[in-house]
């Protein structure tokens, strides 16, 4: 008894301190990451969230100052009340309609080629594909700025050579125009994603789909796409809440160029024009909220809808 | 295409708890007018204009009681009012800054910054072209000192109109008749551009027709943007802009920019601070170009609008009001500043304050456009800028309306009177939203 009791009395206290130290561990690990999310997220959520709940009032002709006063959720009424906050998101829905199959579409059909490629020329197009991706967003915009603009540009030249007249800052060319940005910095970028999942798959499989009399094309459809689904997925989702994001590019447009991009192209922007053309804080950190609403919603109806058809599967 | 959770809370809420934060550590409480040579009043002060630096190190060479520290920022179309509004939001602003004169009522009306009434005395007012003391007093306060007065006036390639025996346009009506002539004598070649980006560019030919956007009540605005005289411009440029005698770049772009390198667009209808700017954009066409007033409806009445020009202000949280607006005046009425920023820079400011504009007129070096005696225009232009038009508490409001629809318009999917239209919606459904009350011509 006497000696259980001694046997067991050490035994419990390095059991309790190798857990303690777990903890202490993963506390010290952890800390860094929950202070910076607290300060870089938690807060400045909250900030909006209380921020777009007032507005400002002001009084005589306005050169009194404003005074602040509560509004409950007038803001978001004023914003799902407009207009233009309300084409944003139309804007939006046609972008993702061009943008989304040809990133995707482009991007599979890129890691495929690469996929089966001779090794020397596999390395060659996966920086030649990746490069773009190192240029910042706002650099490629005025880059293209340039590229789109008649009379400077050598494509616009060629292709007026070439009998195309298309006007990029028209009101019909500039979602085109925006989404060939877009393509152009982003294509690599998953085109690396998919072939890394691709180089993943088990070759034995592959050669067994070979022996079975199944093609290249059999292969890659029958085989190869099942098999990366989940990289398709995340691609996917990281594509639609990006395409929600749409700012930059927009706003290069709108400043740099005569183009028919308007201040409230797309949600950000409007949220960005209430803030700072306009003075409104309450209006831009509701819209802001709105869109960040509409991002969750958007990738939980993605990540539920791709996890039912996996369930499905037998 | 950032791909981290909605950026715009991110950069807007972030910015602004950020910037929160520090407001404790702003600086310590230093109300006294002038320091002494050991332990001088230190004035922060924000700018982009041309010359700003040569300015301030003018100014802490010759004064030992007050020494500024400078900070060149963005333009403020291109990201300095945002930084601007954002930095006295987070009280983090500096004492003294450069505000164009469109912006001045929104900033005031946003509570950003200072009256300054007490100390621009009747002495200290009688030095300043009288528009531009109207242009800074807003509701019988006086909110910030001028530094320069902006008058349109056209710029043309002299060397270009004399092959063609075009002769610069007088009148509007001259103006068409010239641009014809520009196009058939080169078809490819244009007299001017309109600026769609820039609304403040049709605002300033409307303002020297005669209109008025903005008229203050006694406790109302009243606001019209369709008055005859902005129908009348609208009319006639979208006249322009449908048989596209005019070019429809953005203002810098480097569409514009490269028109005038190529000789396509022999005009520009520029500000007085424009003749700087152009002359550092094309400055192998040295000497091929000069400068009349700005064409007006009538010949025997010319006009003027004003496109930009700027102001120093003194931020709300500043406490060193007595130095700031010290050396804002400095700034602007002293014969040291003026040769300074005129002389070391390609800046071509026309100074608020008549006294000072000869000392720019022998500072600006005016070879590019062949010696001709620019200033003496300037001048004359400036007393022709109309003193009706002031501007409402809002103007980011009318002006982002209206430059979304000029866009429209340049593409053909609008038209300058619906622009209009719509700037006078928008800025009427602002006033309101913000509480204030609004009269509109029935």
């Amino acid at each position: 008894m006497s000696t259980l009791g001694r046997g067991r009395a050490p035994r419990r206290s390095t059991a309790l301190s190798s857990r303690t130290r777990t903890r202490l561990a993963a506390g010290t690990l952890l800390t860094p990451f929950f202070v910076l999310f607290t300060v870089a997220m938690i807060v400045p959520v909250g900030y909006a969230l209380w921020l777009s709940l007032f507005t400002e009032k002001q009084s005589g002709l306005g050169f009194d100052g404003p005074r602040t006063v509560f509004d409950g959720l007038g803001n978001y009424a004023t914003a799902l009340g407009d207009q233009a906050f309300r084409d944003g998101f139309w804007v939006l829905l046609g972008y993702c309609a061009l943008y989304l199959p040809l990133m995707i579409g482009g991007a599979i059909v890129l890691a495929l080629l690469l996929d089966t490629a001779l090794a020397r020329a596999r390395r060659f197009f996966q920086l030649a594909l990746f490069l773009p991706h190192a240029i910042p967003g706002l650099i490629a915009a005025l880059i293209w700025i340039y590229l789109y603009t008649p009379q400077l540009s050598p494509v616009v030249a060629a292709m007026e050579a070439g009998g195309i007249g298309f006007d990029f800052f028209s009101s019909e060319g500039t979602l085109p125009s925006i989404v060939n940005i877009a393509l152009w910095q982003w294509l690599g970028y998953n085109v690396v994603i998919f072939y890394a999942a691709l180089q993943a798959v088990d070759r034995s499989l592959l050669e067994a789909a070979t022996v079975d009399g199944a093609g290249n094309w059999r292969i890659a459809f029958s085989v190869k796409l099942p098999l990366i689904r989940s990289s398709l997925v995340m691609v996917l989702l990281f594509t639609v809440i990006g395409s929600l994001q749409l700012f930059t590019e927009p706003l290069i447009l709108s400043r740099g160029s005569g183009s028919a991009v308007t201040s409230t192209w797309t949600p950000n922007m409007y949220a960005y024009s209430a803030a700072f053309e306009r003075n409104d804080y309450g209006l831009a950190a509701a819209a802001s909220v709105l869109i960040a609403l509409a991002a969750a919603a958007l990738s939980f109806v993605v990540t539920r809808f791709t996890n039912r058809r996996k369930e499905a599967r037998p | 295409m950032s791909r981290s959770w909605s950026r715009s809370v991110q950069a807007l809420v972030g910015a602004a708890t950020a910037l929160a934060v520090v407001t404790a550590c702003g600086g310590a409480d230093d109300s006294r007018a002038r320091g002494t040579a050991d332990d001088p009043v230190t004035v922060s002060f924000w700018a982009w204009t041309k010359g700003s630096q040569e300015v301030v190190d003018a100014f802490n060479a010759t004064h030992d009681t007050i020494q500024v520290t400078f900070e060149e920022i963005p333009s403020g179309g291109l990201g300095g009012y945002p930084k601007i509004a954002n930095a006295v939001k987070a009280g983090i602003a500096p004492d003294l800054l450069s505000i164009e004169y469109p912006q001045l009522s929104a900033f005031v009306s946003q509570g950003s910054l200072q009256d300054i009434s007490p100390y621009l005395t009747e002495d200290i007012k009688k030095k300043f072209l009288p528009q531009t003391i109207e242009m800074t007093t807003l509701g019988g306060r006086n909110w910030a000192v001028p530094f320069d007065a902006a008058p349109q006036v056209f710029y043309y390639r002299k060397d270009f109109f004399a092959e063609h025996s075009i002769e610069p346009p007088a009148t509007w009506g001259e103006f068409r008749d010239a641009a014809e002539r520009v196009r058939k004598a080169a078809p490819r070649t244009r007299i001017a551009t309109f600026f769609p980006d820039d609304p403040t560019f049709f605002q300033a030919m409307a303002w020297q027709a005669g209109a008025q956007w903005f008229r203050a009540g006694t406790d109302a605005w009243w606001i019209d943007t369709t008055d005859p005289a902005s129908e009348r411009t609208a009319a006639y440029w979208q006249g322009l802009i449908d048989d596209r005698l005019v070019s429809t770049a953005s203002s810098f772009s480097p569409e514009w920019t490269g028109s005038l390198k190529q000789g396509t667009t022999v005009g520009y209808l520029g500000a007085s601070w424009g003749a700087g700017v152009l002359a550092g954009i094309v400055p192998e066409q040295k000497g091929k170009w000069a400068a009349v007033r700005l064409p007006s409806q009538e010949a025997d009445r010319p006009a003027s609008g004003m496109l930009g020009g700027s102001t120093f202000a003194v931020s709300k949280g500043s406490t060193r009001t007595a130095a700031a607006v010290e050396f804002a005046l400095w700034m602007a009425t002293h014969e040291d500043a003026i040769k300074a920023r005129i002389g070391a820079s390609t800046s071509s400011a026309l100074p608020a304050s008549p006294a000072m504009v000869p000392i720019a007129k022998r500072a600006f070096d005016t070879g590019f456009y062949g010696g001709q005696d620019l200033y003496g225009l300037f001048e004359e232009a400036g007393r022709s800028i109309g003193p009706q038009w002031v501007w409402g508490p809002s103007p980011g409001a009318t002006n982002a309306a209206l430059g979304d629809e000029l866009g429209e318009v340049v593409g053909g999917g609008s038209t300058l009177p619906r622009a209009l239209r719509k700037a006078h919606e928008a800025t009427v459904a602002d006033l309101r939203k913000r509480g204030l009350k609004v009269e509109e011509r029935s």
